[in-house]
């Protein structure tokens, strides 16, 4: 019985069918390419992930009060390159690099929500305007050319890894910990779930919009800024181009995850769920030979795949609802 | 006093056209920086290069403009514009057909896949911004899947000669596509059932619906429209390269979005302006080539773009804001 | 402490081209349920949003205890002890019922949000309003009337002294509608002063103590004991019968051949069974209350919901409608929508854009070509005849007066030459005049052949209007009643035609 009870919540988790997925994903790459449980390969796909993983959060947490930041790549890769350069060309030692470009990465989420709650303008119009604007700054200030010279620590935090795990996993784990923490937990993040849900609702209940759109935007901002500095960790160079395919997967992870671009929901297993999938498929590719690039099109794929089962899934319910009232 | 309803009010045929003639009095005065500015902007070489690049982007931006009339976007812009011109490059320099059918077919993929997303759309209630999402990275996926052998170049002279028509001797020949095109929107928009259909669906789609408006049918055939004029596009692009690149539509997001939204286009959908987009282009085009002529490195320039939308946006809100204010 | 917890005296709000409210004034004692009465229009809500500080007044003064206060937004007047119950849910749909109580103080431990704590309290309202709801739940999943009462215990849990219920018992049965005036008394009897915003009269007479009425944004009647008043009375303040609707005139029964049939209809929002028929020329009114299911079957008529059984005849063929298209083009069926803004009109277009979308297909030329020109030749008559204020056709909708923007829902319709013209609350928020005009223009179509069906919530008006009508409640048709046009004769009718259906379910 009890049993039984546990099985249908499972199924009634929105994050079931996904870890479904990822499991028969895993099974049947396993079988198929026994050298896909190989630590070395288990390594490649958990380095890979960690980035991504935060990248993903820092748009859930925008999609959660109805909002998007095309920026989120943007952000990283200026941050990236910030930090990169603070360590090869001003020669700031790693803890410093990492507080200013942490700064650096709320002072432009804080921007990005400053404009848009004090403009009254679609954050769509907002980040895809800032979007440009801090890609410039990237671009024109290290003209392109990337910072080689990283820190030996740095480099070495970025390869280490114990057993099968990547030793930058550690990152996510604390952001995603932290992050659902914060939403449960803590006052604003209640808040920044509540203007999502229903924004007239919660400014009558004297929750500040605007305060949480500034709060939301800043907490992504921050987000993109760690991101773009474990990728450089991650590569051991601090790269320019960091954070230019971010776009696609940033909102894809949580999509598939089950968030709702209306906002009021952020699906944290869901999200890491989404993340995983994405990178299994990119794994399964690689293992193949086959050009990484290809993961395009399985991505957009699984996107409307979700967003259709998704549909289907609440037309049920809804039916189901009506049939019992009935 | 009787009110005359058929009178035109002057009032607002004036704001009407001041909303345009910010934009022009900005490109103009633009374009008088440059020149005084900017050596050899008035050079027949670069104005023919500019009017050329120009006429692409003004295309680009109408594509996007047909789908914010409806209150949507299409981040497929730029993908779609891919898949029509490798197909387009495919029967032409592959299958050897002649060039017109190749064009036609490189057109008839981008309305198919178009169509593809505004059935999506219709068909599941969701967002446009994410339909396309997904589907600009599954026709990119797809491309790169069936064109392994990567661009397809050396394209007939018969078909890059497009690119390299001019009048006057620095007037590209595509400008007048781009015009064209740009008319038979403003046509719509203005004088057919269709146009207004789209418009009055962008602006409300509950009140469209319930006035008898076949919301669905103005949604595909907006849709098909965007996957058209970013084939058209795609094809002028691929005119001017001389080969289809699998770089086609790589970057224009941005440009996409900046022309219209320049223009006055709202996002919200409802409200339409050609000549504004037109002009948004313009304002684009004329700022990167004049950038570049006066050393401002390529990098800065989109730092320039993104600026130039965000002071653009602003001021527009600025205006409406005081305007309402002056209304109480 | 004095005896008067919140007063408003002259308080007057002018919105561009309405004057919503005109000196309009109101006192509440600590321990009062006091009913504030009105027909939609009447300036109401308007009073409530400045009470509630969403509307800062043009004119006028409020106090609290004694105390002058300024609201300069919602949250001021949350601080200031007023508590309000909207008629829009205001609810964190995922948010627990728990939570929901407790969002304007969520209880903190140590800086975390203390879920025991935050439970416990919320049990103790939920207990205090005897609701028997899982406070674990998320709200997406209650009814529509636990999410009402819901609000109820979230404006009590802020120990409010003065609590503003508007239209609290609109969406809830009977059996709730008792568990909830056993607390207002409670709530009396603790000193709390109580604004009850009700249609229903006879909620009004059960738990109210002193009643102030409305009309045209005046005071009707100010702070009167109900004790002082009976139905009748109340009902003349709110109608002001003298000047609204006596000089509507005769009109003889109409005898032609039957329009529109329906016969057991039902629909997939939960109609079932509906038969009723109205014959050309006929303005057939529909009365219920809100819920009953009038604009949801008129939706389903024209098209844009779906009819799941039974049969819909025009002039005795059997009619397939499956979109509004349908409806407009092969039936000249058209629907005038109660809400304005949502999908009656499209605002942000010019008033010639709104007449002409019903009539684009027909007036266009060489397969689809419209102009400005043409689209103002075939509009501009019926801006004329309707007297639409307006400096030009090319006015943008959105700012013209409510009454000038029915008017323009009215005339598109008129202008698609339709021949059955469902028109669903005809005179919300339009001044007294424009009502007079409109309900003259309904019998002026009606006289021209067309079919006319009238939902409305106000019962004066469609006892004046209509020459037959049709009852509904809870997605049936209860009563079908030749209007003698005697508005207490009918009245009670109708009241009895909703009672007693309501009685036969409940002995079902």
């Amino acid at each position: 019985m009890k049993n039984d009870n546990l099985m249908k919540r499972f199924l009634a988790a929105e994050w079931s069918s996904l870890l479904i997925l990822s499991l028969v994903m895993m099974a049947a790459m396993t079988i198929i390419t026994p050298r896909f449980l190989n630590f070395d390969n288990q390594a490649i796909l958990t380095r890979s992930l960690a980035p991504l993983l935060i990248v993903a959060f820092a748009q859930a947490i925008v999609i959660g009060i109805g909002q998007m930041n095309l920026a989120v790549g943007a952000i990283g890769g200026m941050v990236a390159v910030f930090f990169g350069g603070m360590m090869e060309a001003w020669g700031f030692p790693i803890p410093v690099a990492i507080a200013i470009g942490f700064a650096c990465g709320v002072a432009a989420g804080a921007l990005n929500g400053a404009i848009i709650a004090f403009s009254g303008i679609n954050g769509f119009i907002v980040t895809l305007a800032t979007l440009s604007i801090f890609k410039g700054l990237n671009l024109g200030v290290t003209k392109s050319i990337p910072f080689y010279e990283m820190p030996d620590a740095l480099v070495w935090f970025g390869e280490a890894r114990f057993g099968p795990f990547a030793a930058i996993l550690i990152v996510p784990v604390i952001c995603v910990v932290a992050l659902a923490w914060f939403l449960k937990y803590n006052i604003y993040g209640r808040q920044i779930l509540a203007v999502g849900g229903n924004a007239h609702a919660a400014e009558l209940a004297g929750i500040s919009n605007n305060r949480v759109t500034i709060l939301a935007h800043t907490i992504s901002g921050a987000l993109a800024g760690v991101a773009g500095m474990l990728s450089v960790a991650r590569l051991g160079v601090g790269q320019p181009t960091i954070g230019g395919d971010w776009l696609l997967a940033s909102f894809a992870a949580p999509v598939i995850g089950g968030a709702i671009l209306l906002g009021g929901h952020i699906p944290i297993l869901g999200t890491v769920l989404g993340v995983l999938v994405i990178i299994l498929i990119e794994n399964l590719l690689v293992l193949y030979g086959v050009d990484p690039q290809y993961n395009e099109f399985f991505v957009g794929a699984l996107i409307l795949a979700a967003v259709g089962f998704n549909h289907w899934r609440s037309l049920r319910a809804e039916a189901r609802l009506k049939e019992g009232k009935a | 006093m009787p009110p005359r309803p058929d009178a035109v009010n002057l009032n607002e045929l004036l704001a009407r056209i001041a909303k345009s003639a910010g934009l022009a009095l900005i490109v103009g005065v633009l374009i008088l920086i440059f020149v005084y500015g900017a050596q050899g902007f008035t050079s027949k070489f670069n104005l023919f290069n500019l009017t050329r690049n120009l006429s692409v982007a003004a295309v680009v931006g109408f594509g996007m403009m047909v789908v914010l009339a409806l209150g949507h976007m299409n981040l497929a812009l730029g993908s779609t514009a891919l898949a029509s011109v490798m197909i387009m490059g495919w029967v032409m320099k592959v299958a050897a057909l002649p060039v017109p059918v190749a064009v036609g077919c490189g057109l008839a993929v981008g309305s198919l896949l178009g169509l593809l997303n505004g059935w999506l759309i219709v068909k599941t209630k969701l967002h446009s911004f994410i339909i396309t999402l997904a589907t600009a990275s599954m026709f990119l996926g797809l491309v790169l899947i069936m064109f392994p052998g990567g661009p397809i170049s050396d394209l007939p002279r018969e078909f890059t000669g497009i690119s390299k028509t001019r009048y006057f001797g620095w007037v590209s020949g595509m400008l007048l596509i781009t015009l064209v095109a740009g008319v038979v929107l403003a046509v719509m928009y203005r004088f057919t059932t269709l146009g207004r259909q789209m418009l009055a669906t962008g602006a409300n789609p509950d009140a469209a619906e319930l006035s008898g408006i076949p919301v669905s049918r103005a949604i595909l055939l907006a849709h098909t429209l965007s996957g058209f004029l970013a084939a058209l596009a795609g094809v002028m692009f691929t005119a001017r390269q001389g080969s289809a690149l699998l770089s086609t539509g790589e970057d224009w997001l941005l440009a996409s979005f900046l022309a219209p939204l320049l223009g006055g286009t709202l996002l919200a959908g409802g409200y339409v302006s050609v000549v504004g987009a037109f002009l948004g282009a313009m304002l684009v085009g004329i700022l990167q080539n004049g950038l570049v002529l006066i050393g401002v490195p390529d990098f800065w320039v989109e730092f320039v773009l993104g600026l130039t939308l965000l002071i653009t946006v602003s001021l527009d809100r600025l205006r409406n804001v005081l305007a309402a204010r002056r209304g109480n | 402490m004095t005896d008067v917890a919140l007063k408003i005296e002259n308080a007057t709000k002018r919105f561009p081209g309405v004057l919503a409210l005109d000196h309009a004034a109101l006192e509440l004692r600590p321990g009062e349920v006091h009913a504030l009465l009105g027909e939609n229009g009447a300036g109401k809500s308007t009073l409530i949003k400045i009470i509630t500080g969403v509307h800062e007044p043009t004119e006028g003064t409020v106090w609290v205890d004694g105390e002058e206060v300024t609201f300069k937004s919602p949250h001021d007047a949350m601080d200031a002890g007023i508590g309000a119950v909207h008629q829009e849910r205001n609810l964190i749909p995922r948010f627990t019922v728990a939570e929901n109580i407790m969002l304007e103080a969520v209880p903190t431990k140590r800086g975390q949000v203390d879920y025991a704590e935050m439970r416990r309290q919320a049990e103790y309202w939920l207990s205090e309003l005897d609701l028997d709801i899982d406070p674990d739940l998320p709200v997406q999943r209650l009814s529509v009337a636990q999410m009402q009462l819901l609000e109820i215990a979230r404006a009590l849990s802020l120990k409010s002294r003065v609590l503003l219920l508007d239209e609290p018992t609109a969406s809830i049965t009977e059996h709730e509608v008792q568990v909830l005036f056993s607390f207002l008394r409670k709530l009396k009897a603790q000193g709390v002063a109580i604004l009850f915003v009700s249609h229903k009269l006879e909620e009004v007479f059960e738990i109210c103590d002193r009643v102030t009425v409305l009309r045209d944004g005046k005071n009707a009647c100010t702070n009167v004991p109900i004790s002082d008043l009976n139905r009748d009375g109340v009902v003349a303040h709110m109608v002001g019968r003298d000047n609204a609707l006596s000089d509507l005139g005769h009109r003889a029964p109409v005898d032609a051949p039957t329009k529109l049939e329906l016969k057991d209809v039902s629909t997939r929002i939960g109609h079932s069974n509906v038969n009723l028929h109205a014959k050309k020329g006929e303005v057939l009114g529909f009365y219920g209350l809100v819920g009953a299911g009038r604009s949801e079957l008129a939706r389903a008529l024209i098209g844009a919901d779906k009819i799941t059984g039974g049969q819909v005849l025009i002039d005795g063929k059997e009619a397939k409608i499956s979109s509004v298209q349908d409806a407009l083009r092969k039936y000249q069926m058209g629907y005038v929508s109660e809400d304005r803004k949502g999908d009656g009109l499209i605002l942000a277009h010019s008033v010639a854009d709104n007449i002409g979308v019903t009539i684009w297909h027909k007036i266009a030329k060489f397969g689809g070509f419209v102009t400005d020109t043409m689209q103002r030749k075939s509009v501009r008559g019926f801006v004329d005849r309707l007297e639409v204020k307006t400096p030009s056709l090319q006015q943008t909708l959105g700012n013209l007066s409510g009454g000038n923007q029915q008017k323009v829902s009215v005339a598109k319709w008129l202008a698609a030459e339709t021949e059955i013209l469902i028109i669903d609350e005809p005179t919300v928020g339009v001044d007294i005049r424009t009502k007079g005009y409109l309900h003259k223009l309904i019998w002026e179509v009606a006289e021209a052949g067309v079919t006319v069906l009238v939902i409305s919530s106000d019962m004066p008006e469609i006892v004046a209007v209509a020459d037959r009508l049709i009852v509904m409640n809870e997605m049936q048709v209860v009563g079908d009643l030749p209007n003698s046009r005697d508005y207490d004769e009918m009245s009670q009718k109708i009241m009895q035609s909703i009672v007693g259906a309501s009685d036969l379910k409940e002995s079902a």
